[in-house]
């Protein structure tokens, strides 16, 4: 018997009551994650793949069934205990950014680490260094409405490394960007997954399905495949 | 999270849409304000009748004829109501230790004349010991002597404005004034008074009790003015007044004895009343400023149920929300209460030094009051949409269109 996994689904549904309306978006889902996996979630437009990265992320929570995190059930944990999951285990990129208008984008970056209570000097300059890591160093006193949608993908992107989480959920992280920068993305996610992160990513672009180890696909709420592949290596990735 | 961070949050989201701000803490701003002017201006008026009052002489003791207060079982309406006269002043003289000086009043209306300038004024018949009984003094000459009394002397001490309309520049000392068709001598202009209590001081001619009695055709006496010896004694000087004149009056106690403190405290809790209607008033303007918080703090909370949603999706706990929300809301009402307070405060002063006679006091209480309420007033305020924001599912804030 294996040690526990680092995520642990059992049974996990998720259902919508609008009006008369039941509607099942989650049916019966049970997955295991280990840790420092590359995982990616495929299926088509309303198969539930935000919803499970979602309950998964703990910023929803399922109708019944069990989730582990680390072995210990979610549905049990007090509301400082998940924030402070959501807050440094998990780093979440939304579909859509999701950033603070009013807010620099260095300052958007620096977010989370208020949360944790880090020194604003100290956060400012991890800001500073995740932006320029995604490629953003010139840009770090404008406001995200002055960035093109792919520039605000990587302030996402950025936020959600702010306090060097665990696991990097990303939902479509790629959807808004062109090729070039796209295969930026799906660079650092290899780096970051490299580096020992679990990466799991909702995507429809092939590429990183190739990257990833693991490919989860969804239909009608539940999964109808999931395959491992010892290493992907992206040789097709490498630009040209 | 440092508390430092929590203001920094909540000043930013306030700074970011500073006309909303503004217009939020203007309720609280005019609500404090009107708290401070109102009640200075209740406050100011105690202080004023105080002064007032106290100005007319110390312990003083006012008899009149005729029985106005009435006790619990009531009297039974009597044959006649006695007169008050000198023979009683004089018992009480002889007969009530308690007090330390008396003196008799006859008031009536009549004009005086001096050449063709004539004045309808209040003359007050009178004796030597008034001038220090009610704290009233001649300026130029003298006032009533014992010997004119005595004498039955035809003599006038006349106010500073009766001097004023009927000599103009000249000196009335040694002349000649008719009151009524009586001829008076004028030995004495009384100091400058102005006016005390809705009487105007310097519009009052003043001469003998008895001639005054003759030419008004009256044998009673308006009224009797005491002094108690001091103020621990004024229920004793009350009792033996009781006891003199109930003997004399035929056992009737057909006479109205009413003290200074009595007006004082009769005066001050009408004004404490007037105060607190005022406060009440105001306190209103305050609670609509409040609810005016509310009301932006929950349009705020709508508006931001997306920013609220991300927040808690990359660590806010519940409790960061609710704190940063409080404080949004309590900086708020903070603000518009100091600035209230200094709104309130400029006014009523700038009132005071515009028209002196406003009267004006602005008190400790008042402020403290005004400001504690406005923060509650914040943090009730505060609270309810605070809450409602920090319970929301990150995800579903998030969604919230
Ligand atoms: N709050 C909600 N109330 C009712 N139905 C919902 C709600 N949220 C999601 N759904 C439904 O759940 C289904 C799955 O939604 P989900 O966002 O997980 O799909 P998805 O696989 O991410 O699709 P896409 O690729 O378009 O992002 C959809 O049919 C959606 O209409
Ligand atoms: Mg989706």
């Amino acid at each position: 018997m294996a040690a526990t996994p680092l995520i642990q689904l059992q049974d996990v549904t998720k259902v919508y009551v609008t009006g008369q309306i039941r509607y099942e978006v989650l049916k019966q889902i049970s997955i295991e994650i280990e840790s420092a996996e590359y995982v990616a979630i495929s299926g088509a437009s309303g198969s539930g793949k935000s919803t499970l990265l979602h309950i998964i992320g703990c910023l929803d929570t399922p109708t019944s069934g069990s989730y582990r995190l680390k072995g210990e059930e979610v549905s049990r944990k007090g509301d400082v205990e998940l924030a402070r999951i959501r807050n440094q285990t998990f780093g979440f990129v939304f579909q859509s950014f999701n950033l603070l208008g009013r807010y620099t984008i260095t300052d958007n970056v620096a977010l989370p680490m208020v949360y944790r209570g880090i020194a604003r000097r100290a956060r400012t300059e991890k800001a500073k260094t995740l932006l320029t890591r995604v490629g953003l160093s010139g840009f770090f006193g404008h406001r995200p409405s002055e960035l093109s949608g792919g520039m605000q993908q990587r302030v996402a992107i950025a936020r959600a490394l702010a306090n060097d989480p665990t696991v990097l959920f990303a939902d479509e992280p790629t959807g808004n960007l062109d090729t070039k920068t796209g295969l930026d993305i799906i660079r650092l996610f290899g780096e970051l997954n490299a580096e020992g992160t679990t990466v799991m990513v909702v995507s429809h672009d092939l590429r990183v399905a190739q990257h990833a180890g693991r490919v989860i696909t969804l239909e009608d709420g539940r999964i109808i495949d999931d395959r491992r592949h010892a290493a992907a290596e992206p040789a097709e990735t490498r630009t040209p | 999270m440092s508390p430092f961070e929590y203001l920094r949050i909540a000043l930013e989201a306030l700074a970011s849409n500073k006309i909303r701000s503004f217009l939020t803490m203007l309720g609280v701003i005019i609500g404090v304000a009107s708290v401070i002017m109102l009640v200075s201006i209740g406050e100011g008026a105690k202080t004023y009748i105080r002064t007032e009052l106290m100005g007319i002489g110390s312990n003083l003791l006012i008899i009149t004829p005729g029985k106005t207060e009435t006790s619990g079982m009531g009297h039974p309406p009597s044959g006649g109501v006695h007169k008050l006269t000198i023979e009683d002043l004089q018992a009480l003289e002889k007969r009530a230790p308690a007090l330390a000086g008396l003196t008799p009043m006859v008031v009536a209306g009549a004009p005086v004349k001096y050449g063709n300038h004539s004045r309808d004024v209040l003359v007050i018949g009178t004796d030597e010991k008034f001038e220090d009984i009610r704290n009233l003094h001649v300026e130029i000459g003298s006032f009533l002597g014992k010997g004119d009394i005595e004498a039955h002397r035809k003599v006038a001490v006349i106010g500073r404005t009766v001097k004023k309309e009927l000599f103009r520049e000249a000196s009335p000392l040694g002349r000649t004034v008719k009151i009524g068709e009586t001829t008076f001598r004028i030995i004495g202009i009384m100091e400058r008074k102005g006016t005390t209590l809705g009487i105007d001081i310097d519009d009052l001619v003043f001469i003998p009790v008895d001639t005054a009695q003759d030419i008004f055709d009256q044998d009673g006496l308006t009224q009797i003015l005491a002094q108690v010896v001091n103020e621990n004694a004024i229920e004793r000087a009350k009792d033996q007044i009781r006891q003199v004149l109930v003997r004399r009056h035929a056992g009737e106690e057909d006479f109205t004895m009413i003290t200074q403190q009595a007006m004082l405290s009769t005066a001050q809790s009408i004004l404490s009343t007037f105060t607190y209607v005022l406060g009440g008033i105001a306190s209103i303007s305050l609670l609509v400023g409040g609810i005016g918080i509310m009301n932006i703090m929950l349009v705020s909370v709508r508006e931001r149920t997306r920013e609220i949603g991300l927040r808690k999706a990359i660590g806010a706990a519940q409790r960061d929300i609710l704190i940063q929300f409080v404080i949004e809301a309590i900086t708020l009402s903070m603000i518009g209460g100091i600035v209230g307070i200094l709104l309130g405060a400029g006014i009523a002063y700038g009132a005071k030094a515009a028209f002196p006679v406003v009267p004006v006091d602005i008190t400790g209480w008042s402020i403290a009051t005004a400001f504690t309420f406005a923060v509650l007033v914040g943090v009730f305020f505060g609270i309810y949409p605070a809450t409602k924001a920090a319970r929301l599912n990150p995800i579903d804030a998030l969604r919230y269109e």
